[in-house]
């Protein structure tokens, strides 16, 4: 069992503070959502959690059990378990699915902390990655498991990708990498309705116990497909509201002006 | 089919510089026939009467040819005689076994070390020799078309010395309708330090032919290189040609290169520029028949105090031609690019469609890079679009990688592979994709 904490987390952009105390526990087993209008500071939070450089952490602290994640470099937060899934993910020119990937794995699984051993010929020349052969097998595997088409292996990360092709090689991405934590932020945006279905049978399977995931969403629509076990209201840079799967119907109900009419900075002062 | 060599050996060795007499030496150790010499003094003379580049030339404003002497460099050592030819060193013989090759040829300084045919391409009519002995040979051919169809000897000051002393070099004929699949591959290795060098490369198709010819240039160290590359391609025919240019990072290099297309031809130049310590190229592709189609692909990757300076020139005569330009570099340290590209539609070429690109990857603030796109229309219904960048590795994609687990440096060393990549997706074979990646990696290294 493993847990991630986010005890009163404050953190500004370009002197701007966007979060302003967030407390929020996910533990391996649950599927936590988290639902807040445009601008509250969901992929803020998200960045944080996967250690984006750009943001200033000004207060409070975000634990993997019991260890403080914050001096840690993005790439040490996936050896922890974290893994963040991009609302828009970048497009990396010339960088294929299946190089990087392998880079990747290897790093995550340990590969590339041991001594170098030669691969083929024309091949790398001391290679301490996954051996080419077992990786190809298992990506392929997951491709299939996750309806990814083959011909993605090859291609450059996201480069022309639609949307819902980006968002299912998050998906497959993260079943490579196999992270204790998974933030997934906004998967369900963007995506029809085939689309979306593959995308949360991805997170339903990959939803063990081992596991925990923070699903940031605005719809109640994702929630149709994945059951949550809690959904926090997200609203001006901190979590105002947890509860059960009837919070998310409660939303849908009342929409965010409700939200903003009880939690909102006026209604604290009225 | 090697050269023949008479008595000059003595005085070539021992003088710098140049003269006239340099060249007549330079043929009669050759044993040129007649005409050849006089083509040399013909250049000689014009070496002569054109003025060294200045800084107020346009060409040469960026690219300054400060504490470049050219009597310091030796002319080459005269070719060897038959019967002393040695072993390859592990270096040239690893170059060939790299690749495979339709057939290979080899040299070291002036010297033709070794000749290899795999295919049988002399009974398909194939000509794959090289240039000295062609000019033995296959006089007609080489005499109608070398220097004067693609680069003439007054193109430039270095190639008027190049056309006066030109030493090592390959002559490519394919006859009408032959296809040669593998590469005909290039070698040379300008292995004497503090020399100079004048490599050339004539390649001439009939229609309907095809055929791949790589170049790759090592050694140098020291010295002058000033090569000439002549694409000539007959209608309908295929060339893919490669220029890898891996010198000393103290050699000073000069090349001029330009392809003529004929009608519906097809041309794919990779032109690879790793090594010297300053490199002046000019590079052009000239459609003059109908329907040809054009693509130019460079890459170079200055570290230390390198300075590479591409200028090319796309020329579309005719109508309804295509021609697509990209280079894309990378810098480090002190280094220096410089690109400047002109795309040239004369009047009569409508329907042209014509591309350029530059994009440069700047690693080192240290570093920089001068890009001059430049676009001569005079023609009305055309279609043409030129673009130049310069950036530093995106911070987003560096954020990006991390966050699936790669270490900043592992992140940052694709990310730079990635950038390459659309230059090395269009290189035709695989084992130069291979080596490319290779000096890459080592080039990113540190
Ligand atoms: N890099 C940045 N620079 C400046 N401002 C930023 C930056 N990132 C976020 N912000 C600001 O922080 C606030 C929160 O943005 P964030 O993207 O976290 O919201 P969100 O809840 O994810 O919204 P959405 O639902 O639209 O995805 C916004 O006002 C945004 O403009
Ligand atoms: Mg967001």
């Amino acid at each position: 069992m493993s847990v991630l904490e986010i005890r009163n987390l404050h953190a500004s952009v370009e002197d701007r503070e966007i979060l302003k105390g967030v407390n929020l526990t996910l533990r391996s087993g649950e599927i936590h959502a988290l639902m807040g209008p445009n601008g509250s500071g969901k992929s803020t939070l998200a960045y944080l959690i996967a250690g984006h450089p750009h943001y200033v952490v000004t207060e409070g602290d975000i634990l993997v059990d019991g260890e403080s994640v914050l001096e840690m470099e993005p790439d040490e937060r996936t050896k922890v378990g974290i893994f963040l899934a991009f609302q828009y993910p970048v497009a990396v020119p010339g960088v294929s699915v299946a190089n990087f990937l392998r880079t990747a794995v290897s790093n995550v699984r340990g590969y590339t902390a041991q001594k170098a051993v030669a691969e083929g010929r024309g091949g790398v020349i001391g290679s301490n990655l996954m051996p080419m052969r077992e990786f190809r097998k298992e990506l392929n595997d997951k491709m299939k498991e996750f309806n990814v088409d083959p011909s993605f292996a090859r291609r450059y990360l996201n480069d022309g990708f639609s949307g819902g092709e980006k968002k299912r090689t998050e998906v497959l991405q993260m079943a490579m990498l196999g992270p204790k934590f998974a933030i997934m932020d906004e998967s369900d945006s963007g995506l029809d309705i085939d689309a979306l279905r593959v995308v949360s049978d991805g997170i339903n399977k990959l939803a063990t116990s081992d596991r925990g995931f923070l699903l940031i969403t605005h719809y109640q629509r994702l929630l149709n497909y994945v059951k949550p076990n809690y959904v926090s209201i997200f609203y001006e840079g901190r979590v105002v509201m947890t509860g059960g799967p009837e919070v998310a119907h409660m939303l849908e109900e009342k929409g965010y002006g409700w939200v903003e009419r009880e939690f909102g900075s006026e209604a604290v002062v009225a | 089919m090697s050269v023949i060599v008479k008595e000059a050996e003595a005085i070539m060795q021992s003088a710098a510089g140049f003269s006239e007499a340099t060249v007549r030496a330079h043929s009669a150790a050759r044993g040129e026939p007649e005409w050849m010499l006089n083509f040399r003094l013909e250049a000689w003379r014009l070496f002569e009467a054109l003025p060294w580049p200045k800084a107020t030339d346009e060409a040469w404003r960026r690219t300054r040819l400060t504490g470049f002497d050219l009597t310091r460099f030796k002319p080459v050592v005269i070719p060897a005689a038959e019967g002393k030819k040695s072993e390859l060193s592990t270096l040239l013989q690893e170059e060939l076994d790299e690749m495979e090759s339709a057939a290979s040829i080899v040299f070291e300084e002036s010297e033709l070390r070794n000749s290899v045919t795999r295919s049988p391409l002399d009974s398909q009519g194939v000509i794959f020799l090289d240039l000295q002995s062609a000019v033995h040979q296959h006089a007609d051919l080489v005499r109608k078309y070398f220097m004067a169809e693609a680069v003439k000897p007054g193109q430039n000051k270095f190639t008027a010395l190049h056309a006066a002393l030109w030493d090592t070099g390959v002559f490519v004929y394919v006859p009408a309708s032959v296809r040669v699949t593998l590469p005909l591959q290039v070698i040379l290795n300008q292995s004497s330090e503090g020399v100079g060098g004048y490599h050339h490369t004539l390649v001439v198709t009939e229609a309907g032919a095809e055929v791949t010819v790589v170049d790759d240039l090592l050694g140098a160290r020291d010295g002058l290189q000033a090569s000439v590359v002549e694409l000539v391609i007959g209608d309908s025919s295929v060339v893919r040609y490669m220029n890898l240019q891996d010198f000393d990072h103290s050699t000073w290099n000069f090349l001029t290169g330009r392809a003529v297309l004929g009608r519906d031809a097809d041309l794919r130049w990779i032109q690879v520029s790793w090594g010297s310590r300053l490199t002046k190229a000019f590079l052009d592709v000239e459609l003059s028949k109908p329907g040809g189609h054009a693509e130019l692909l460079g890459i170079y990757f200055p570290i230390g105090n390198q300075h590479i300076d591409h200028q090319t020139l796309q020329i579309h005569r005719a109508p309804h031609c295509f021609s697509d330009l990209l280079f894309n570099g990378a810098l480090k340290d002190k280094s220096r690019s410089v690109y400047m590209g002109i795309i040239q539609v004369l009047p009569g070429a409508q329907k042209t469609d014509a591309y350029q690109r530059n994009g440069n990857l700047i690693l080192d603030t240290s570093a920089r890079a001068d890009s001059i796109p430049g676009l001569e229309i005079e023609a009305d219904d055309v279609r043409c679009t030129h673009g130049a960048t310069a950036a530093q590795v995106e911070e987003e994609y560096v954020f990006y990688l991390m966050a699936r687990g790669l270490t900043r440096a592992q992140a940052e060393r694709m990310i730079v592979q990635g950038f390459f990549q659309a230059v090395l997706d269009r290189v035709p074979v695989e084992s130069v994709v291979h080596k490319l990646e290779r000096v890459i990696e080592r080039k990113i290294g540190g």
